[in-house]
């Protein structure tokens, strides 16, 4: 087990997830601390994704426990769970292409009815996220990868979470701007946001996680400190060695 | 009415009228990847609770246009709850044929509560028109045009100002990510439902109105003249609809102004395949932008299919061959007759939709084709009948497959489109093309069946007749499907990707498909032609293509005896139960709404 705290934000326990009759998840188990960022690593079609579509109920799991803050998830849709306090950065982004920068993050704040202080955190967004100032009248499909995932962060925080999920929020940015998200990710957490995050690219994960697991074809074959992760030979080989070559 | 002007100021107004109904539309499908084939049903509603409102209820005339919004409103919000919402993860052809379902049903019930007879739709304008340069306006044009206008506004106002109308944005650019969002996709499926029925109702009475008449007949023109309009705009693209709109009413104003009034229809499903195949994402859609997401039709509910012992096959052709020796009556036969006809058309739709996977909703055009064919070679050139039925047969084969050629490239729901406007061409082209096919006169006095020079007239050389061909039919199509080509069918319609990897050659394998079904279905229609003596552009309609698609989804998809079983239980049970005629097509609407509600793999199992 991790070394989290005594009463985890997020719990998955012995989750089996199917797609038709392939199997995807073998009794997952995973916790997130509150106040931790966790970090799931794994090759491509271990199930990271699927992970993720379970917390946020876009799948449903035949058999195990979801539980946040100690209320299950279980039979809740999306936007219930949405409106429980967790929040996502998708895979791949997922902006919506045709409406503006700014529609795009008030949309974050679809579930809030505060409009003053909506505007108040949009301005913070700007300040958290100063480039994206010039692009707020701008199609959001028009926008760089990295612009993109910008806007994607900034869109999650809006709903004031607390808990944000991320698929591979670094996929296909360049070096600078995956040192400028992680640095985000851990401004984010310090804010006391939980983060649980979903990341081929083990080294960079390793740097700004607490705790982290390894999911290979479902099964998790790894967990602990990212410290104690970081310098165990098995994930040395399997990912480090990988991702950096890369 | 003769000035360009009057045809421009025509097909300005026509166009607002589609527009509405377009509108809705492109909501719904920007929303759910659904062309709904309902709207034309509830502008038929909203036509008729405008008769009721203007006529029994002499409201004044905003009140009869508010009246028409809420009520059809509501009856979008019962489809949506009742129709759709339960179909949310069946496949994706599942909500499509719901909606076909939903329109019988809705059209059966206006039929059956107001009589098929058209009615006067008084529009309680005054009747004046002024003067506008070379042509004249009154009235009513700018009513409609002021609907339009506002509808117009108050939608963009929505979208654009209202936190639903963000949702409805949100959700129709990625619906996961505006789940993400906190957004609710029912409610904004209710919304937009709401709004693409008032809209369409309230088109259906101002068009009611516009030609001071209304039948039921207008329902599927309108839902056909919306999904033209919508497509040609971008399916899915709001204002696109509207310009989409426009440019249908202009076409087909100039059009008639030209080649005359029976021509109008014919310009719209021409430019609807004109776009289709070229320019599948519309006229506006950038060349960049990403296709809407693919469509796939198949309509492949996991099933095991029941698998009947040989024995039991032949007994059951044994005893249906011997039936005419046993004292059944005239009636039985006839019945059967009828059943044997839709069979060998089940058998010709369910390779093309259930083998294939191209769902076709223009299925009778092929049986038109057979029987014009059949009748003119017989009674112009004097063939044999039953040369002639051969010819019928190979003639729907080829045409059928060289008019749904240019649509080889599209999937899922285009698929459908595409063929209910080639059905509707064909229909067309028979009306108009006078000089061979006798117009809207029809063809008349054609020879009965004959074989070997012996007529066949009397009731049981009939049944032996239709019966044989069928199991002849039937028997081919089973031998065709166990050898590799029934295994190439089945990869291209579970996935025609990985199939074109494996290098089969896409479009010779739908060819070869629609060439077997076209040649079924053409002598199917051949025989119906010496049967009934008589056949006109209406005799083979799309009501028959839904119905034998109802057939074919009865006895599960692909499934060849399923086919025949499908045909026999459609046209034998409301036999049985004697329902009256006005009945049956009611009954159908609701088979089909229940079979795709609760057992998709049909009675027999899909293959
Ligand atoms: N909607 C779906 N239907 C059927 N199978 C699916 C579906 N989504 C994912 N799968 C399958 O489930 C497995 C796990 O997919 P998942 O997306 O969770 O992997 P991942 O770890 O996120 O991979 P990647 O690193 O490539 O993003 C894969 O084999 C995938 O093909
Ligand atoms: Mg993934």
């Amino acid at each position: 087990m991790t070394t989290g705290a005594p009463e985890p934000l997020l719990a998955l326990t012995n989750v089996n997830t199917f797609y038709g009759q392939a199997q995807v998840h073998f009794d997952l188990s995973i916790t997130v601390g509150r106040g931790h960022i966790v970090c799931l690593l794994g090759g491509n079609a271990s199930g990271k994704s699927t992970t993720m579509k379970i917390i946020l109920g876009l799948v449903k799991p035949r058999s195990g426990e979801v539980t946040f803050d100690g209320a299950s998830l279980i039979g809740l849709t999306t936007p219930q769970i949405v409106r429980r306090g967790i929040a996502s950065v998708p895979e791949a982004r997922r902006l919506f292409a045709d409406m503006s920068v700014r529609e795009n993050i008030l949309m974050g704040a679809f579930v809030r009815n505060d409009r003053e202080a909506i505007a108040r955190d949009l301005d913070k967004m700007l300040t958290l996220f100063p480039k994206l100032g010039q692009r707020l009248s701008q199609r959001a499909g028009s926008l760089s990868g990295g612009e993109q995932q910008m806007v994607a962060m900034a869109r999650a925080l809006m709903s004031r979470p607390r808990m944000i999920v991320m698929d591979e929020p670094t996929m296909g940015l360049s070096p600078l701007y995956v040192d400028r998200v992680l640095e985000l990710i851990r401004t984010i957490n310090q804010e006391g946001v939980s983060v649980f995050m979903v990341e081929q690219n083990a080294s960079l994960a390793l740097e700004i996680a607490h705790e982290a697991y390894v999911l290979q074809t479902g099964k998790i074959v790894l967990s602990g400190s990212a410290r104690t992760l970081k310098d165990d030979p098995r994930v040395r080989d399997a990912y480090l060695g990988g991702s950096e070559a890369a | 009415m003769s000035s360009w002007l009057d045809y421009t100021i025509n097909g300005l107004i026509v166009g607002n009228v589609y527009a509405l109904v377009a509108v809705g539309l492109a909501l719904i499908f920007g929303v759910s990847r659904l062309i709904n084939f309902a709207q034309g049903s509830i502008y038929l509603v909203g036509a008729y609770i405008g008769w009721v409102a203007v006529v029994q209820l002499h409201t004044p005339l905003p009140l009869t246009i508010i009246f028409v919004a809420v009520v059809a409103a509501l009856v979008g919000l019962i489809i949506e709850r009742f129709g759709l919402r339960p179909l949310q993860n069946s496949v994706r052809i599942a909500p499509l044929l719901a909606t076909i379902g939903i329109s019988f049903v809705l059209d059966q019930l206006v039929m059956l509560t107001f009589s098929p007879n058209p009615r006067a739709l008084p529009s309680q304008l005054p009747d004046v028109r002024f003067q506008v340069g070379g042509g004249t306006i009154g009235p009513l044009d700018l009513l409609i045009a002021g609907v339009g206008i506002s509808s117009a506004l108050l939608l963009f106002v929505f979208l654009r100002y209202s936190k639903l109308g963000w949702a409805v944005r949100a959700a129709s650019q990625d619906r996961d990510a505006a789940m993400q969002m906190g957004v609710d996709v029912n409610r904004v499926n209710q919304a937009v439902f709401g709004i693409a029925a008032a809209l369409g109702g309230v088109s259906g009475l101002l068009v009611g109105m516009y030609y001071n008449q209304i039948d039921t007949a207008m329902s599927l023109q309108a839902t056909l003249k919306g999904v033209v309009a919508e497509v040609v705009g971008g399916a899915g693209n709001v204002p696109g609809a509207v310009v989409g709109s426009l440019l249908l009413g202009l076409v087909e104003s100039y059009g008639v102004a030209v080649f005359g009034t029976s021509y109008r229809n014919l310009f719209a499903f021409l430019l609807l395949v004109v776009v289709l195949v070229l320019r599948p994402n519309g006229l506006f859609a950038s060349a960049r932008q990403a296709p809407p997401e693919p469509l796939t039709g198949t309509f492949i509910a996991p099933s095991r299919p029941v698998r009947i012992p040989r024995w039991a096959l032949l007994v059951a052709v044994a005893v249906f061959a011997i039936l005419p020796l046993l004292p059944v009556s005239f009636y039985v036969l006839q019945t059967l007759i009828n059943a044997w006809l839709l069979g060998m058309l089940a058998l010709s739709l369910t390779l093309v939709a259930g083998t294939i996977g191209q769902v076709s909703l223009g299925h009778a055009a092929l049986l038109a084709i057979g029987a014009y064919t059949s009748a003119l070679l017989s009674l112009t050139l004097s063939v044999p009948v039953g040369l002639a039925i051969i010819a019928g047969g190979l003639m729907s084969a080829a045409l059928g497959t060289i008019l749904i050629s240019p649509s080889f490239r599209l999937r899922g729901h285009y698929v459908s489109i595409a063929t209910l406007a080639i059905g509707e061409i064909v229909s067309l082209v028979i009306l108009n093309w006078e000089s061979v096919t006798r117009g809207p006169i029809g063809i008349s006095g054609i020879p009965p069946l004959s074989l070997f020079g012996y007529d066949l007239i009397d009731p049981k050389s009939v049944y032996w007749f239709s019966f044989t061909v069928m199991v002849v039919l039937a028997l081919l199509q089973a031998r065709l499907l166990s050898s590799h080509l029934g295994r190439s069918f089945r990869a291209i319609r579970d996935d025609d990707i990985a199939a074109r990897a494996y290098g089969l050659s896409l479009n010779r394998y739908k060819s070869l498909a629609f060439i077997f079904g076209g040649f079924a279905a053409g002598v199917s229609g051949g025989i119906a032609a010496h049967l009934y003596s008589y056949i006109n552009h209406e005799t083979f309609n799309t009501q028959q293509s839904i119905l034998a698609l109802t057939v074919v989804i009865l006895g599960g998809l692909g499934n060849v005896v399923g086919a025949v079983v499908g045909a026999v239980a459609l046209v034998g049970l409301p036999e049985v139960f004697r329902i009256a005629a006005e009945y049956r097509i009611l009954i159908y609407g609701i088979v089909l709404l229940l079979l795709v509600r609760f057992r998709p793999q049909g009675l027999l199992g899909t293959i």
